[in-house]
């Protein structure tokens, strides 16, 4: 094993934070922006349908009440998990100063793949057509790996209304490429 | 049945999201606009100012001024020497091309008058015979004082002053110029 060329391990989440609370070390946040920044960007991409400059707004904001309130932060969990959580209630708040749905889980219901368009999607159109609680649900669960416990956790709902929201998101984005693809 | 039963999601199964990219990293410019509201915040601190940083900049500026100067300095100097010694050069060329094409076009201008030699007109020749004399004896007066030591200008300078009326050789010696 050639041990000459490894590098040396980069700090961890934690005492890079720390760094950030005792003092405002710019070069520790930095490191804890790149490191987390790319997987959050690319959720809260998906969530906003795709509207870069909401996107880039919110990553901003969920960095700013990071820092905020990072002396708040138990250490139970990966701070991963914590971003993600203030970045999905970023997106919320967003949606609703858009006078969006976010959550509305009974009236979504009524919500049918077929009210989308039929021309050719591919997966991430398919995931856009879909309504916010839906698509955020999904992405955590199949996409990022999080249980229902953590997924009503991060939106501070129940574990219950996760699995009926991850039912209805799978079966409406199923419909919607079954669709696409019959209709070509 | 309960809620949850009925929206078991692994009736439905999975869905197909295994190709999408999980990672994406936005714009350089979000981290600077980030790191600049958590300082204007006082959340980050400000950066600090390294003072040999600053001073070896100053030093390095000073010296790139100063080097600068002086090359611009004697480049300057080289450059009007140079525009100098050209134009000097560019003006000796362009006397020697004069003396060369007026003296073609003089002689052109005798060969001219000997052609007409023989006609009626003898009064005007003679003028001519006498002003091509007197431009002669100039230019071997010019050709004396390029040349100092030039025995044929100077013998042709002693001939001519013999031959012409002294008023006019005291003309021409006046003027340097011969006016006709």
């Amino acid at each position: 094993m050639d041990v000459t060329s490894r590098e040396p391990p980069e700090p961890g989440d934690r005492s890079l934070a720390q760094m950030v609370l005792e003092r405002g070390d710019e070069r520790a946040f930095r490191t804890l922006y790149r490191r987390h920044t790319p997987l959050l960007y690319q959720f809260v991409l998906r969530t906003l349908e795709g509207n870069e400059q909401d996107a880039e707004d919110v990553i901003q904001e969920t960095w700013m009440r990071a820092v905020e309130n990072l002396e708040s932060f138990r250490w139970e969990g990966p701070l991963k998990n914590w971003l993600l959580g203030i970045a999905l209630n970023c997106c919320r708040t967003l949606f609703r100063r858009k006078d969006r749905a976010w959550l509305e889980l009974d009236e979504r219901f009524g919500w049918s793949a077929t009210d989308g368009p039929e021309e050719h999607i591919d997966v991430e159109r398919a995931l856009e057509l879909l309504p916010p609680g839906y698509r955020t649900v999904l992405l955590l669960h199949d996409l990022e790996g999080y249980k229902h416990h953590e997924i009503a956790e991060l939106l501070g709902t129940t574990a219950g209304t996760s699995k009926s929201q991850l039912f209805h998101a799978r079966r409406s984005l199923r419909s919607l490429l079954l669709g696409a693809a019959q209709s070509r | 049945m309960t809620h949850d039963e009925r929206h078991d999601e692994d009736s439905v199964g999975a869905a197909p999201l295994e190709g999408l990219a999980r990672k994406r990293m936005p714009g350089r410019l979000l981290e600077e606009r980030t790191v600049r509201a958590l300082r204007v915040r006082g959340l980050l601190a400000a950066p600090r100012i390294q003072w040999s940083w600053v001073t070896a900049a100053l030093a390095a500026s000073i010296a790139l001024f100063t080097g600068g100067f002086a090359l611009g300095q004697m480049n300057a100097t080289r450059t009007v020497a140079g525009v100098i010694l050209a134009e000097r050069e560019q003006t000796a060329m362009e006397a020697a091309l004069m003396v060369q094409r007026t003296g073609s076009a003089h002689v052109m201008a005798l060969a001219r008058l000997a052609t007409l030699s023989d006609s009626t007109a003898n009064g005007a020749v003679e003028q001519g015979r006498e002003a091509a004399k007197a431009a002669l004896y100039a230019a071997a007066g010019e050709l004396a004082s390029l040349a100092p030591d030039d025995p044929v200008a100077a013998q042709i300078r002693r001939y001519l002053s013999s031959t012409l009326p002294t008023r006019a050789t005291q003309e021409i010696e006046q003027r340097s110029v011969v006016w006709f």
